[in-house]
Parts: C-alpha cells; sequence; structure tokens
C-alpha cells in the first residue's frame, strides 16, 4: 500500500477486528493494571502547531520491556480554519478505528479508558517506535478529515509527566461533556440530516440535533458536523434549522423542507420533541421504541435487547414492526438511548412525566437523567406486568398522568380494537335455506353482527 | 366440498329470526384474523407469473452452458447426438436440453425436500393434531414463515396450516416435471424460469418441515446460544451399543431417543447420525452424536462402529445394507422413499422382529412406524451389541502392506476418483511399508468408493486408507453448535446500524454437501477467514459440520471461537439442509424489517429489494446433489448470487454477469427514475470457484450492492482488495468499476487508488436507490 510504504507492517481496515493476545503481546499501554491512561484530542490556535510533528515524551516503544503494562497518554492537536473545539470529541474518536488498522496494534475502549496492546510479531517487524505510529496516525487524519490542516501528536509514558497531564484530560472530558449536553437546538444555525440509512430503508432520513440523537445512537450533532462539512454531498448533510414554527413541539422550516425532499414528500413536517401526530420517522436500527399506553395516557419504553412482553402485552420486536419502515406513526417511536438523556426528551408531551414504563436496565442507564422526583414512580418489569398491575402502580406512586386521569375522566379510548369472535361454540346448527349445516368447534368472525330482538335493535360493535 | 376447505361468505342473509351482513365463515382452518397485512401482486404465483422477473435475471446472468453430456437418452426416439449445434428427433438444442437437466434436476431436489416436509407434516398432525401451534421463536420473531408468506400469501399459525402451503408446492413442482416431458418446453430460457419457479418452491417446502419440526419438537428456537453438541467419530463413546442413524427425516430417530429416555436406557447407548439427520437429531436430544456427512457413512461402517443402523430418507448410499451385512450390524429402514428391498414388518410383532434381527435370521426389515422403529432399534442394540464383538472389516497395517503389493500401478483408480487423488502413488509408498501418503487421502477422500470398483485387482482401497487414517479418525472429537433455526427480528435489526456503516462487510451463507475437492478444511478455512474480518457468517449442513471439524491454535472449534448469533463476526449454524430456508428468509425479512415493505403475496418486489441491496452470498463448496441445485434455484430468484465447487460444474451452466458490457449494469434511481450505471454488482448470480483462494476473493467481491453506502462500499473493497492481494498477489483490475464517489475510496489505499482512477478515466456516479422494476420509481408527493 503505497500510502504506508515505509511503516513496516500493514495498515488497513481489515486489521480492524484482529486481537492481540497477553502471550503474543510486545507490551500493554493503559489497560486494567495501569492507573494513568488517557488519549484526547485538542483544538488550538495555527500558530501554535507545527504541522507533521510526532513528539516522545519519555520511553519509547523499543526502550519498555516486554511483556510488560505502562502508563500511555495521547495527545492530538489539532489546527484548522473550520475546526473548533466541538470537534475535539469526533476527532478523538477516530483514534480507535485508525489505532486498529495497525497490523499487529490492538486498541481498546476510549478516553481515560484506553487499553492497548502491540503485538510481537509486529515489533519484530519494526513497529518499535511511537514514530511509526504517529505516522501513521498523521496520515490517515489528514486524509479522512482535510479540515485539519495541521496536526501535531505526542505520546506520553513519562511516569513524572503523565500524572498532571492526566488530571487535565479528566476535567477536559468533563467540560465538554457538559457543555455538549447543555447546547440547545435554538443555539445553532444548522442541524445535520442523515440518510445512511435508505440504503435499507429508502423514506427515513434522521434529523440530528444537539439535543435530539440519531436513532442509531451512533451520530452526534458533532459528528454530523464533522461529516457535513468533510462531504457535503454525502449522506450526512447540514440542514439549516430555518424558522422556529412551532418551539413547543419542535417544528423548524429547514427540518421540514430537508425531510420532503429527501423523503419524497413522504414526510413534510417533524415535529421532533413529540410522539404524537409528526413525530421523527424510525428506520430500523434504533435502539429503543417509545409507545404509547392508551389505558393510562402514559409512554412505556423497551429497548433492542429486552426479553419477554412490555406492559401492554406485545414484545419488542412487535412494537418496533409497527414503528419502523421510515413512517410517522402517531404515538410511536424508534429512537436512541442517548435520546433519553436529553432536556427536550419528548419534551411537547410532558417529557419524563409522561412515561409509565421503562425495563429496568434502560432506568438504570438513564437514571441521572431522570428528574428525581418522578424516578421512584415510573414503574419497571418487576412493578407492573400489566395494564392493572401499571395503573395500580401508578395510582399507588402517585405518577403525575394520575391527576390528568381524574381531571380529563378516562384515559383516552382504545384504538380500533382486533377481532374478537362474535360467536364461539362448540357445535352450532345453522338452517337457512331448506337446508341445515352443522358446524363443529366454530368461531364466526364477522365485520358487522345485527341481531334483531322484538322491534329495538342492539349493536354491538 | 370437504370439511377441510368448508369457507362460506354471506354478504347478506335475511331470515325469521336474524339478519346477516357480512359473515364469513372458515372452518377447520385459518381465517388469519390476525394477518391483516395487505395481500401483493402475486400470491401463489403459477409457473409463469414470475417470468419476467426471471428474465430480468437471466438477461443480466445469462446461462453459460457447459454441457457434461452432449447426447440425449430421455427417450426412445434418442440416443439424440447434440454436439455442434445439432438437434435431437424433437427438435431440441443442447442449450435447451442442458437447462431441462437444470430444471429437473431442481425438481428431484423441491420434491425431495418436499415430501420429507409432507411426511413431517403427515406425521405430525396424525400425533398432534392439526391445531398444533406453530412456534419458531417465541417473541422474538414477527414472521413465523417468511418465504410462504411472501410467495403464498399465507401466514401459518398451525401444523393444519402447512397443508395447504404444501399443496401448492406439490401442484407446482408438477407443473415444473411436466415441462420436462419430451414436446413441450422449447426455450433454454424458459427452463431457466422453470428452474427457479420450482427452487423457488423448493425454499418453501424446507421451510414448512423446519418450522413444523422446531415447534413440535421444541429445537432451539432462533437461540444464538443453542447447545454445543459432539461431532465426530472419536466423540463416540465406543464401548456402548452404537444406533447410527444415516438420512434427512428426524422422525424415526425421535422415536429412537424417545424409546431409550423412556426405558431408561439412553445413558448406556450411543445414538448417532450422519447427514442431516444428525443435525436435526442433536436439535432434538444434546446427548445425539454428530458423526459427520454423506462421505463418513462408509469409514464409520466398516470400522464396525454401528451395531444397528436405521436408514430415514436422502443421501443414503444405496449399498448401506451390504456393508452392513460385512459387519453383521443389522439395518432397519424406515422410509416409504427407501425400502432396501426389506420386507414390510411395521404390522409384525416387536418381539418376532427383534428376535429375527438379533439372530440374524434376516439382515435388514422396514418398519414404516417411527415407535416401533425406537423399540426395535434400541432392544437390537443392546442385544447385539454384546455378541457381534465390533466385528471390524478393516484390514490389518499387514494386510495392508500385503494389499498394496498387488496393485499394479495400473491407475483405474485414480483416473474414476472423483477428485482424481494420486491413489498408485500411495499404494507404491505403502507397498514399501510407508502408509503416510494413504494416511494423507484419509482426510481428503469423500468415500465414494468408485477407486475400489474401478480396480482390477479387487483392492479394497478405500478400507487401506481408513486403516491408515484410524488415528486420526479416532481423534476426531470436535464441537459443532446446534441448529438454532430462525434468524430473530432482533438479531436483524441490531446489524441494520453496522451495516450501514460498514461495520460488517457481508453475509456469506456455506451450505450444502461434502463434494469436496480437497477435504472440508477448506471450508473450515472461509468460514473462519470471513468472521475473523467480520462478516456474519451462517452456515447449514454438511457445511456446519465440516467448519466444526477443525480448531484453531488455541485448541477451539469455530463454534467456541466465534459468537453464535447474527452478527459481526458471528459463525451460525442454522440446522438441516430444510434449515437453509431460514438464510432465505433472513433475507427476506430484512425487507420487511427496515422499509417496512409488505411480504405477503409480494415476491417481486421483495426479491428486487434483495438483489440490490442485501450483501450476501452463498457458497456451495461441496454441492453435489439435486437438493442443492434446488436451493441454489431458490436463491437465483431472489437474485443471491451463489457460488459452488469445482465439482459444482457439472450442474452444468453458470449464470454469469458481464463486466465488459456496461449497460448491463444499469439500474433505475427510484428516487428520480433516471438510469445510473452501478457497475457489476453483484457480478454473477451462479459461478464455480476452482480453488479456495478464487472462492474467497469471489464472496469478497459479490457481497457488492448499488446500494452501499460508501462506508459500506469502502470496507467491502478493502477486504477485496486485500484478500485478493493476498491470495492472487496484485491488485484487482476491476476496482475502477466499484468506485461511485471518492469517499468509497479505502482511506488507506487513497493514492494507490487514485492513480488506478485517472488510468480509467473514472467518472463519479451518484449512489442510487437502486431497482430493477420500473413500477417502484417514487414520484414526489406535492
Ligand atoms: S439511524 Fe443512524 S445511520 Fe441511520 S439514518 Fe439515522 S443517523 Fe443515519
Ligand atoms: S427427448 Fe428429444 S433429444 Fe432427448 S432422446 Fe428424445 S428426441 Fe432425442
Ligand atoms: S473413495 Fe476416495 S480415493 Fe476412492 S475414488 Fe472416492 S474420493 Fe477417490
Ligand atoms: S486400480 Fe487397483 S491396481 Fe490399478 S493402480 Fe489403482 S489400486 Fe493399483
Amino acid at each position: 500500500m503505497s500510502m504506508f510504504k515505509d511503516i513496516p507492517v500493514e495498515v488497513g481496515v481489515i486489521f480492524e477486528g484482529e486481537r492481540i493476545r497477553r502471550n503474543d503481546m510486545q507490551v500493554e499501554l493503559g489497560g486494567p493494571k495501569v492507573d494513568q491512561k488517557f488519549e484526547i484530542a485538542k483544538v488550538k490556535p495555527m500558530d501554535q502547531i507545527e504541522d507533521g510533528k510526532v513528539v516522545i515524551v519519555g520511553p519509547d516503544l523499543k526502550d519498555l520491556k516486554e511483556g510488560g503494562e505502562y502508563p500511555l497518554g495521547i495527545l492530538i492537536e489539532a489546527a484548522g480554519a473550520q475546526l473548533d473545539p466541538g470537534l475535539e470529541g469526533v476527532i478523538e474518536r477516530r483514534l480507535h478505528g485508525y489505532l486498529n488498522y495497525i497490523e499487529g496494534f490492538m486498541h481498546l475502549n476510549q478516553r481515560y479508558d484506553i487499553q492497548i496492546r502491540l503485538g510481537k510479531k509486529s515489533f519484530q517487524k519494526g513497529l518499535n517506535t511511537f514514530e511509526i505510529i504517529g505516522k501513521v496516525l498523521y496520515r490517515l487524519f489528514k486524509n479522512e478529515l482535510p479540515i485539519i490542516e495541521k496536526l501535531q501528536i505526542t505520546f506520553i509514558t513519562d511516569i513524572s509527566k503523565i500524572g498532571s497531564l492526566y488530571t487535565d484530560a479528566l476535567a477536559s472530558y468533563e467540560a465538554r461533556d457538559a457543555k455538549a449536553r447543555g447546547l440547545k437546538d435554538n443555539e445553532v444555525p444548522e442541524f445535520y440530516g442523515c440518510v445512511l440509512c435508505q440504503s435499507f430503508a429508502p423514506s427515513h432520513v434522521c434529523v440530528i440535533t444537539p439535543q435530539r440523537y440519531s436513532n442509531c445512537g451512533a451520530i452526534s450533532w458533532h459528528d454530523g458536523k464533522a461529516s457535513a462539512s468533510i462531504d457535503p454531498k454525502g449522506p450526512i448533510f447540514a440542514i439549516p434549522r430555518g424558522d422556529v414554527i412551532n418551539e413547543e413541539k419542535g417544528e423548524f422550516s429547514g427540518v421540514n423542507e430537508a425531510a420532503k425532499k429527501r423523503s419524497m414528500g413522504e414526510v413534510t413536517k417533524v415535529w421532533l420533541y413529540t410522539a404524537f401526530d409528526h413525530p421523527h420517522t424510525s428506520c430500523g436500527c434504533f435502539e429503543a421504541v417509545t409507545f404509547y399506553i392508551p389505558e393510562v395516557d402514559g409512554f412505556g419504553i423497551v429497548h433492542r435487547t429486552f426479553k419477554g412482553v412490555t406492559v401492554n402485552g406485545l414484545p419488542f420486536s412487535t412494537l418496533a414492526d409497527s414503528t419502523a419502515g421510515g413512517r410517522q406513526i402517531d404515538g410511536f417511536h424508534g429512537m436512541s438511548l442517548e435520546y433519553m438523556r436529553s432536556s427536550k426528551f419528548f419534551a411537547a408531551d410532558g417529557g419524563w412525566n409522561r412515561v409509565v414504563w421503562v425495563p429496568k436496565e434502560v432506568k438504570e442507564k438513564v437514571k441521572d437523567f431522570i428528574p428525581k422526583d418522578i424516578i421512584g414512580k415510573i414503574a419497571t418489569e418487576d412493578d407492573a406486568k400489566g395494564i392493572d398491575d401499571l395503573k395500580t402502580f401508578l395510582k399507588e406512586k402517585n405518577h403525575p398522568i394520575v391527576a390528568k386521569w381524574t381531571t380529563e375522566e378516562a384515559p383516552a379510548t382504545e384504538a380500533e380494537t382486533e377481532a374478537t369472535p362474535v360467536m364461539t361454540a362448540s357445535t352450532l346448527p345453522i338452517s337457512a335455506g331448506g337446508f341445515k349445516i352443522i358446524l363443529t368447534d366454530a368461531k364466526i368472525y364477522a365485520s358487522k353482527v345485527v341481531i334483531k330482538k322484538d322491534e329495538s335493535k342492539t349493536e354491538k360493535r | 366440498m370437504t370439511a377441510k376447505n368448508l369457507h362460506i361468505k354471506i354478504d347478506e342473509m335475511k331470515t325469521n329470526s336474524g339478519l346477516i351482513k357480512n359473515l364469513e365463515l372458515s372452518i377447520g382452518k385459518v381465517v388469519n384474523e390476525n394477518y391483516n397485512e395487505p395481500m401483493g401482486p402475486t400470491p401463489m404465483p403459477s409457473v409463469t407469473t414470475l417470468r419476467d422477473w426471471d428474465l430480468t435475471l437471466l438477461n443480466k446472468y445469462k446461462p453459460f452452458y457447459m454441457p457434461d453430456c452432449d447426447l440425449c437418452c430421455l427417450c426412445t426416439f434418442g440416443k439424440c447426438d447434440l454436439t455442434a449445434g445439432k438437434r435431437g428427433a424433437c427438435g431440441l438444442d443442447i442449450a435447451a436440453q442442458s437447462s431441462r437437466i437444470v430444471a429437473l434436476a431442481c425438481s428431484i431436489g423441491a420434491a425431495c425436500h418436499s415430501a420429507h416436509s409432507r411426511h413431517l407434516v403427515h406425521h405430525l398432525i396424525e400425533k398432534y393434531g392439526r391445531r398444533y401451534p406453530l412456534d419458531v421463536g417465541g417473541l422474538n420473531i414477527k414472521v413465523e414463515a417468511p418465504i410462504t408468506r411472501l410467495v403464498t400469501g399465507i401466514k401459518p399459525e398451525t401444523l393444519g396450516d402447512l397443508d395447504d402451503v404444501l399443496a401448492y408446492v406439490e401442484e407446482q413442482i408438477t407443473q415444473i416435471l411436466a415441462a420436462a416431458h419430451t414436446g413441450q418446453e422449447a426455450n433454454a430460457l424458459d427452463f431457466e424460469s422453470k428452474a427457479f419457479h420450482v427452487g423457488m418452491c423448493d425454499h418453501i417446502g424446507m421451510e414448512v418441515g423446519d418450522i413444523a419440526q422446531i415447534s413440535v419438537f421444541n429445537y432451539p428456537k432462533a437461540d444464538p446460544e443453542a447447545p454445543l453438541v459432539k461431532l465426530g467419530i472419536g466423540s463416540v463413546d465406543r464401548t456402548k451399543p452404537v444406533i447410527m442413524c444415516i438420512g434427512h427425516n428426524v422422525v424415526p430417530s425421535v422415536g429412537i431417543i424417545d424409546y431409550a429416555k423412556e426405558q431408561k436406557v439412553d445413558e448406556s447407548l450411543e445414538i448417532v447420525g450422519l447427514c442431516c439427520t444428525a443435525h436435526d437429531m442433536t436439535r432434538y436430544y444434546t446427548r445425539g452424536r454428530i458423526v459427520g456427512p454423506i462421505s463418513w457413512e462408509l469409514r464409520f461402517i466398516r470400522a464396525g462402529l454401528a451395531d444397528v443402523v436405521v436408514l430415514d430418507e436422502q443421501c443414503i448410499r444405496t449399498d448401506v445394507a451390504d456393508e452392513a451385512a460385512k459387519v453383521n450390524a443389522p439395518v432397519i429402514a424406515a422410509s416409504e422413499k427407501n425400502c432396501v428391498g426389506f420386507k414390510n414388518r411395521t404390522n409384525d410383532p416387536t418381539d418376532a422382529i427383534v428376535d429375527d434381527l438379533v439372530s440374524g435370521k434376516v439382515l435388514g426389515v422396514l418398519i414404516l412406524d417411527p415407535d416401533k422403529v425406537g423399540e426395535v432399534a434400541v432392544r437390537v442394540a443392546m442385544k447385539v451389541a454384546p455378541m457381534r464383538k465390533r466385528k471390524n472389516v478393516l484390514p490389518t497395517v499387514e494386510e495392508v502392506i500385503a494389499a498394496a503389493k498387488t496393485c499394479t500401478q495400473c491407475k483405474q483408480c485414480q483416473r474414476n476418483c472423483p477428485q482424481d487423488y494420486a491413489v498408485p502413488a500411495a499404494l507404491k509408498d505403502a507397498a514399501a511399508g510407508d502408509l503416510s501418503k494413504l494416511t494423507d487421502l484419509y482426510e481428503y477422500c469423500i468415500g465414494c468408493g468408485r477407486c475400489e470398483q474401478a480396480c482390477p485387482q479387487k483392492i479394497v482401497i478405500h478400507s487401506l486408507i481408513v486403516k491408515a487414517g484410524e488415528k486420526a479418525m479416532y481423534c476426531e472429537d470436535n464441537l459443532c453448535r446446534s441448529g438454532r433455526g430462525a434468524v430473530s427480528d432482533v438479531e436483524i435489526r441490531s446489524v441494520g446500524g453496522p451495516i450501514v456503516l460498514g461495520e460488517i462487510p457481508g453475509i456469506v451463507a456455506l451450505v450444502g454437501c461434502s463434494n469436496y475437492p480437497k477435504g472440508g478444511k477448506d471450508v473450515y478455512d472461509i468460514a473462519r477467514e470471513f468472521a475473523s474480518r467480520r462478516y456474519i457468517v451462517a452456515l447449514s449442513g454438511c457445511s456446519a459440520m465440516a467448519a466444526g471439524s477443525y480448531r484453531n491454535s488455541e485448541g477451539k472449534t469455530i463454534y467456541e471461537e466465534f459468537p453464535g448469533g447474527f452478527e459481526a463476526g458471528g459463525v451460525l449454524n442454522v440446522g438441516s439442509c430444510v434449515a437453509n430456508s431460514h438464510i432465505a428468509g433472513a433475507a427476506i425479512k430484512v425487507a420487511n424489517i427496515f422499509a417496512k415493505r409488505n411480504l405477503r403475496g409480494n415476491y417481486e418486489e421483495i426479491a428486487d429489494y434483495i438483489h440490490n441491496r442485501l450483501g450476501a452470498v452463498g457458497l456451495a463448496w461441496g454441492a453435489y446433489s439435486q437438493k442443492a441445485a434446488a436451493i441454489g434455484a431458490g436463491f437465483w430468484r431472489l437474485g443471491v448470487p451463489v457460488i459452488v465447487g469445482p465439482h459444482g460444474s457439472k450442474y452444468r451452466r453458470m449464470l454469469l454477469g458481464r463486466k465488459d458490457v456496461p449497460e448491463n449494469w444499469n439500474v433505475i434511481d427510484a428516487r428520480t427514475g433516471e438510469t445510473v450505471n452501478v457497475g457489476p454488482s453483484p457480478e454473477h448470480l451462479f459461478n464455480v470457484a476452482e480453488t479456495k483462494e478464487e472462492c474467497i476473493v469471489q464472496i469478497a467481491k459479490l457481497v457488492i450492492r448499488p446500494n452501499d453506502t460508501w462506508k459500506g462500499r469502502a470496507g467491502k473493497l478493502s477486504h477485496y482488495i486485500d484478500l485478493h492481494k493476498r491470495y492472487m498477489g496484485v491488485m484487482p483490475d476491476d476496482i475502477h468499476l466499484y468506485i461511485r464517489t471518492p469517499a468509497d475510496i479505502p482511506i488507506t489505499m487513497k493514492d494507490e487508488i487514485q492513480k488506478i482512477l485517472e488510468e480509467h478515466n473514472w467518472k463519479e456516479t451518484t449512489i442510487p436507490d437502486p431497482t430493477l422494476l420500473p413500477r417502484m420509481v417514487r414520484k414526489m408527493k406535492e
């Protein structure tokens, strides 16, 4: 591969799945036995970066004892006219893929949790200095992300230096997360659209905003921004937000236009913060489904790996089927787990106050984002197996939805019920037109049965 | 009017006592109350309903005939010489004759699966009733029978519902067989279309059989963690009586297992299976052993391991009875399709049958009642085992050497060996006391025995080979994951993201028989190559056994090394031959799950979806049977490419795309109605790979589809290029045909590929919403 001619080992996507076992490793960097390890990307002003420079602080790979575990910090510093600190996370997450492209180099986890192994074979082939790793990273970054104009890479193994950098890194992750979660939809000029899933669901468009993650959970607003700036004509593209049409429901003129265009007019109106009327479409690979439970006027949520049936008696596969395929289905919504961490999470419908049932695994995952006063009032599969249980539970805990029941009388009427037999009989003689038919084990279904009794009519639906 | 089909519809009926409107009555038959999916355009298609679709595919992938035989002797006008453009007495030319044989082979295959399923369904209905509910995966599966729904428009819910489905299949097979009569169908492409049709029906036949047996016998249900079961001759405890079941229909084996359990003797017996019966037996009973594929029949019997041999149906050597007689092992034939000339003892008292077999008064019996088979087999095995003292017809090492010395080096054996193995050279060494070459042959030999038949010296060559490989044989103690059945909806949903994001490059299905050019290791190597690269690898039948027969450097079998789910790097055994239907089923479900396309009676649209979008390839490396031909044909009609190993050329034709004809690769962009050239993706519909290396490279290329996202395409190309360089030593020469936009270029190969693109005067195109059906073009809604 000519791009890596001077690299002693191969570099390619095909090494991504490669695993290096302990017996085959030259050294481990980071990992569970090492306290201080990190990788971080920083966006810097142009003049503070020397393009292409690789700095090694502390012992290099060839100086580390075979079989040992060592601390490691990787610092990626990038500069570019269009780069802003919001893209640091995007740059940083590429490290995982890139490092794994290197033959005999395994990278696991991210941020302060990294674990890297260098295989003996690759070490023997000459992969014995961070200089080479730096070169590979430099070329990949510059090739794939042309918005990076200058790039400098530092590897830190020196125990005396890594401590303070590690503390800095932790603080940066914290600040970055707080900022990302604090970013509001109405503070940005652009959202991003993704049509990657049109490859299988031709009318689906994801609208990705700071407060609404993609359905698959794989693409954040920042990721969208990075992709759109690299390849504006690609499947991930900018959506100018346009006018706010309905602030509460989350309707924006730019989103409507983009949805219409990309769905060939199938979808003309999208309300981002509600599961009703014009909810965001669902493709097929969403991580969870929100479903409206008319009997209690609240939402249930079920995630993809939930085994068994939800509180309304239906399993994930059935609920998912009701919403998938790039359609807008009133009261159903496919979404990512990350969306549950957003302050706009079904904001128009009452947010968490409208949620009545979630599997405990999901509850555990997002518990820090559920308001304290409601968390105990949302049932899990341990609290309610059916709608009656659920009603009792909600009443007992005084879930806010209960107050709505009393003001509006009975909860919303049920949707059209499925056909139930109007007549079941083990033997059923029918006589008509001069002959007699006897039916055994018959069930009779009818779209309408009218039974005449004297003069008064009774209709049963 | 039979009770089964009583169906009354009354739009309006007035009587003295009531008024009835729109009343529908169905008795003993499902009304499909929960099946509100609208009916598509082609429920229960007749022979010609989908002909246009077939011709669309056949024009894109033109048949390339490689007649294995250019004579026809089907009627008494013949033999007719069809060489050099000559026509037979009936006017038929070699192209139509070849495709007629394809259609016939597919019909035989389809008949085989469907008759197997028919027997299963009859038997199970008799035992458990028509209303026994079907359940293939509980809550995790919404579409229980994707092929059946797609083709027939029926949603089967009970065993009884399967009756109607099979009736459709049976009628179609009859129609296609009729078309093969002298003086019927005249056109080669029409015969091809008929082969596709009967292949499609074959998939329904398989699906029916498997969902029936999964439901009733409570097999693993779409379970990625289906139990690991023992595989290999070495896994059989030779100190216990051994009952060996050969074939594909599990019913007699279930009779044996149930009886043994009932009598509490199952722990003191070994119940082992060969071929697909083995798979299905272990799906029912995890103590069952999978001995191996059809090619292990002779070695197992000649080594004297079987105390009783039970035959059901399909792929059973027709000389098993003679071979068993040589080792004094009684034989029970248990299928109407294979009576072996034995007396029908179904209605005789069990004691009498047992006595006759134990005393050796008769060599074998025909018993058509599976429960009786169970009792007889178990009782006979327990009695015979201690008496037989494991009669072994394998020669001693001295006898091997002595036999080898009688060899005249005439080479008839090698000439007749389908694999051209160097038997004479091995015997030359053996005569000098060196058995190493014979031992090597053990690994590759498919146990067909043709060498022996050819040898003028009457040397029992196969037995010599087995003797030389005896040590290795008794070390064959490996693991196979018991057949998991269908792929669950949730698993399919979970891979949607990774596929569009390029993390899963494709799906490879390794299916079919064991006519391997050089042993089963190739299957293992191919499966492992792709699983390591995070493809989804599905296996079935003999291929699933071959894959489980080897271990990695850590001593793990492929089923221990990789997860059993439909996921990146998953290695899943769906089960026996009839379980192949779940592979097609999974493809069909993708369209339903992601695009919400209706399945019911909507074949053409779904096939178009699969053909243009789903990066799946089937490989039948050792395909030999007519059933394998039928399975292939079912995939062709869905537009899924199939590769066969070198012996596959004997199927008489390939369906090859022409990458040098650009206009063959136009699709319609459903978004705009415009024609877009997408390059040869996939390049072929049916082709032969001569070597393992060629095959691996082909697979990597054939998963490419017009709808690939750029991330997906870049990933696929990375593997294709890497494998091509690794196994062919050079960069492939067609990369420029697969790059649509610069983003498709794998980032680690940018400069290299850019240079190639410049050389080829490459131009950027778009990624369409691809279809071959003009009616799928969507209009912008206003
Ligand atoms: S689910 Fe993810 S990949 Fe699919 S369209 Fe949405 S953002 Fe894109
Ligand atoms: S079927 Fe036709 S080609 Fe074949 S033997 Fe008869 S006349 Fe000849
Ligand atoms: S038994 Fe083995 S060696 Fe003999 S002809 Fe068959 S494959 Fe060749
Ligand atoms: S056919 Fe028999 S005699 Fe001839 S080479 Fe083969 S083993 Fe020897």
